[in-house]
């Protein structure tokens, strides 16, 4: 007993020290409380050490002993793993969609439930038209409710000149802010920061950026340019208006007071 | 016990499963089956963990057994034999689970996901029609043959005997480096500049598809990984048979058991975390999208939780040095240069500098790293020397801070998109989520680890080790390791997995399923904890059919009991 008070004692005063510490330098209230674990924790595996020996059991303890040490693993690594922060998948689940239509569209299932997604929507048009023309009474002439020369255009497609939708939404589907600080969000300094592209690129040059990354290395960058560290993926995972688009939308940005780091022509 | 017959029998059916299931595959636009409950990933999952956690055993147990059975002869020491042929029976029961896994794997992932299998096996068609077939059954084979022969080939034969078990390890690690071609196929397929993957794929050889940038790393990690599992698997079978032990000679001789096991699984283990990063870095070399998706996004707590696991296995590892320390007449006399504990403090502190201005293997960065890891044997030219116990002492108080750095992340976010800044290091503090710190974390666990081996050598040179007479908690440490070690495999498994995607084959063939997005670590720890119970609970049952019954009849068990004072 005297063994494990000492202990505790100790895992206290090194946790509260600890504690104090990081509240000194200022780390979130989170890293304290961890830093207090892990200093009770420790407290914990230097009670073992000193803990009397434990002695030998029969058979029946032993099985009985082992099957209640399993429960408790299970529960421990269960629990211990659900109190980590949990990726939401619903965040990602609406970008896979979006990343994986073009491809899909390309299989031949792909164009097949296209043609079944047409002609639903064709059908509920048809429906529609209905439902409007009941409401308006019979004596109105259907002719001037219908186009004429065939069905009107089914799927609803964006503007091609609204690059900057088009293109930010590239910029989070592709997660280019996991590398690239822009608008003061994202970027872990493993690539330059965006802000001031524009000045420096036209939306041509961005996009041979973005599918050769070799072709241009910014200034600083000397390193991750020689490692290839921005993948040379994208020309094959990205359609060509996407990166287009992409690039457009960059290329707007010409934010001279943030230090982007100049390109230097490579390729 | 299983008989052959019956042996041969499930791997028949395995085989049936597999070939059947290929048939099956070759049917054009076969529809998928949706697995109701756990969802079509999931039930891959799950049947291609249990198949690797039994595949793995099956390999690396073979790899010790033979050196046991040579150090047996060689030492002319009946334990080492009769540690040899006791883990060869469990071995023989569990290469049928392997196959019968195997067979399940194939069908499971024919019925979920039939186009990319076709697909699949149509690019390594060789490897899975001709290759893997022909190695596991000649595996089957010499496995059978090795275990039938033990008793016919002893003696003068003996030679014979252990050559045998050099062929079946030959033939094991082949059969692992074929598998792996697939396997790291899938995560970096061939690629070149100016080519898109589809035209490479188009025109690439059959070996060209296996050599691709991770495959000879999976297979250092992967046969690094099985030595260490089939030592604490060894462990664990020693802890069980201890545990049931009926007489203090047999209490005796699985205590040994179990710490030899636990032995060659610690040596394995210090070099897991180095093969690891080499994977990783061949990944990352890859694509660099794969090193922010597991180190700072999505899968950045899988990490957190590999990181405490990794903890919780070097302070079992350490414990149980501790234990068996205890069991030795005379250790409280053993004494080290001081220069090893001073070493050991200011390890992680010097290295975290170190590597911030060298990276491994720069050779700045190793003439700091060589003289502090050889400080145990440089000291013995200091005069003063510190206890064993104290040393001991200092070392768990240092694996307690390497596992706190370890632990320490940039931020408490499940991505680095929601980091926000009261969950987010200070700045002056960042260095502690660095590689750097992390390396630093990870050669303190080794280093630590090796003296604390080392301090037990010198114990067991100048006292007397009572074998059977081990704190009875040390056999749930080796149960705990067994379990840790097969946990963080899954863990692991499962993120060289994941990081593909929304991918089959990454870039090349994508898995339009509704189910390719990254699953929660919470979902993924019940799963894999799932995984690891279904695996124990069928190494306690081919522990219990294969070792038991010999004792029941009255067998005499074929090495001779240790001597309780035995070194």
């Amino acid at each position: 007993m005297g063994n494990i008070i000492k202990k505790l004692v100790i895992g206290l005063v090194v946790g509260g020290a600890l504690f104090l510490l990081s509240r000194w330098q200022e780390f979130p209230f989170v890293f304290q409380v961890v830093f207090f674990g892990h200093a009770m924790f420790g407290a914990a595996v230097f009670m073992l050490l000193d803990a009397p020996s434990v002695r030998t059991m029969g058979a029946v303890k032993s099985t009985i002993a082992i099957v209640v040490f399993y429960v408790v693993l299970c529960t421990v690594f269960v629990a211990g793993a659900s109190m980590w922060p949990q990726f939401d998948p619903e965040d990602e689940k609406g970008k896979i969609a979006k990343l994986l239509a073009p491809k899909r569209a390309a299989t031949e299932q792909g164009k097949a439930e296209e043609l079944i997604a047409r002609t639903k929507a064709l059908d509920e048009q048809v429906k529609a038209l209905e439902v409007r023309l009941r409401t308006l009474g019979a004596d109105q002439p259907v002719a001037k409710q219908m186009p004429v020369g065939g069905a009107p255009p089914v799927v609803a497609k964006a503007p091609t000149g609204d690059f900057t939708k088009i293109g930010e939404e590239q910029w989070q589907l592709h997660e280019c802010y996991n590398c690239h600080k822009l608008k003061g969000e994202g970027g872990k300094k493993r690539g330059p920061e965006l802000d001031n592209i524009g000045s420096y690129l036209t939306a041509a040059e961005i996009k041979q950026k973005i599918f050769n990354p070799k072709s241009y290395m910014a200034e600083g960058f000397e390193k991750e340019w020689e490692k290839g560290k921005m993948p040379d993926k994208f020309k094959d995972v990205m359609e060509d208006s996407d990166a287009m688009a992409l690039a457009t939308w960059l290329s707007t940005f010409k934010n001279t007071s943030v230090n982007t780091p100049k390109p230097i022509k490579k390729l | 016990m299983m008989k052959t017959w019956q042996r041969s029998l499930v791997t028949i059916c395995a085989f049936l499963a597999l070939f059947g299931g290929v048939a099956y595959a070759q049917t054009s636009d076969t529809p998928p089956v949706d697995f109701s409950y756990t969802g079509n990933r999931t039930a891959v999952w799950i049947v291609a963990q249990l198949h690797t956690l039994f595949g793995a055993f099956v390999l690396g147990a073979p790899i010790f057994i033979v050196i046991s059975e040579w150090l047996g002869y060689r030492k002319q020491d009946l334990r080492y034999d009769r540690l040899a042929k006791e883990v060869t029976k469990v071995t023989v029961i569990l290469f049928s689970m392997t196959a019968l896994t195997g067979g399940l794997f194939i069908f499971v992932l024919l019925a979920a996901y039939p186009q990319f299998t076709t697909w699949f096996i149509n690019q390594f068609y060789l490897v899975f029609a001709v290759f893997y077939p022909l190695l596991f059954i000649s595996g089957a084979i010499v496995l059978y043959t090795y275990f039938y022969m033990w008793d016919a080939w002893k003696g003068e034969k003996k030679g014979r005997h252990i050559a045998l078990g050099v062929f079946l390890n030959l033939i094991g690690m082949t059969l692992l480096f074929v598998i792996d071609g697939p396997t790291s196929f899938m995560n970096t397929p061939v690629k070149a500049e100016g080519l898109s993957p589809q035209d490479l794929l188009a025109t690439a050889t059959l070996w060209d598809k296996i050599a691709n940038q991770t495959w000879m790393p999976l297979n250092l990690h992967r046969i690094d990984g099985n030595v260490a599992f089939g030592g604490f698997v060894t462990g664990l079978i020693g802890a069980y048979m201890y545990m049931g032990a009926k007489s203090q000679e047999e209490r005796a001789y699985y205590d040994w058991m179990g710490f030899s096991g636990n032995l060659i699984a610690v040596g394995a283990t210090l070099f897991q975390p180095f093969t690891g990063l080499l994977l990783a870095y061949e990944m990352c070399d890859y694509d660099f999208s794969f090193c922010p998706y597991m180190m700072g996004d999505q899968l950045s707590m899988f990490f957190e939780m590999q990181g405490a696991m990794i903890g919780l296995m070097f302070l079992a590892i350490n414990y149980y040095v501790w234990l068996s320390l205890k069991r030795i007449e005379g250790v409280e006399k053993v004494r080290i240069t001081i220069l090893a504990p001073v070493v050991m403090v200011a390890f992680p502190f010097v290295m975290m500098v170190v590597m911030n201005y060298y990276w491994i293997p720069d050779p700045m960065s190793l003439a700091f790293l060589l003289p502090l890891a050889l400080s145990p044997f440089l000291g013995r030219f200091i005069p003063f020397t510190v206890s064993a116990r104290t040393v001991i002492k200092i070392g768990f108080l240092m694996v307690l801070v390497g596992d706190a750095i370890w632990l320490t992340p940039h931020g408490f976010a499940a991505t680095g998109a929601k980091m926000a800044a009261e969950v987010e290091l200070p700045e002056a503090w960042n260095f502690l989520g660095t590689m750097p710190a992390k390396l630093s974390a990870m050669f303190t666990l080794v280093f630590v680890t090796v003296v604390n081996y080392f301090l037990y050598n010198r114990a067991i040179k100048r006292g007397t080790i009572l074998w059977g007479k081990i704190d009875f908690t040390s056999q749930f440490v080796l149960i705990f390791l067994a379990f840790v070690s097969i946990w963080t495999m899954g863990l692991m498994g499962a993120v060289r997995s994941l990081v593909r995607k929304y991918f089959h084959t990454y870039n090349l063939i994508p898995d339009f399923s509704a189910e390719s997005f990254t699953p929660t670590l919470s979902y993924s720890a019940w799963w894999i904890t799932g995984i690891t119970v279904m695996f124990f609970t069928v190494v306690s049952f081919a522990v219990i059919v294969s070792l038991r019954p010999s004792e029941s009849k009255g067998h005499i068990p074929e090495g001779s009991p240790v001597p309780a004072r035995a070194k």
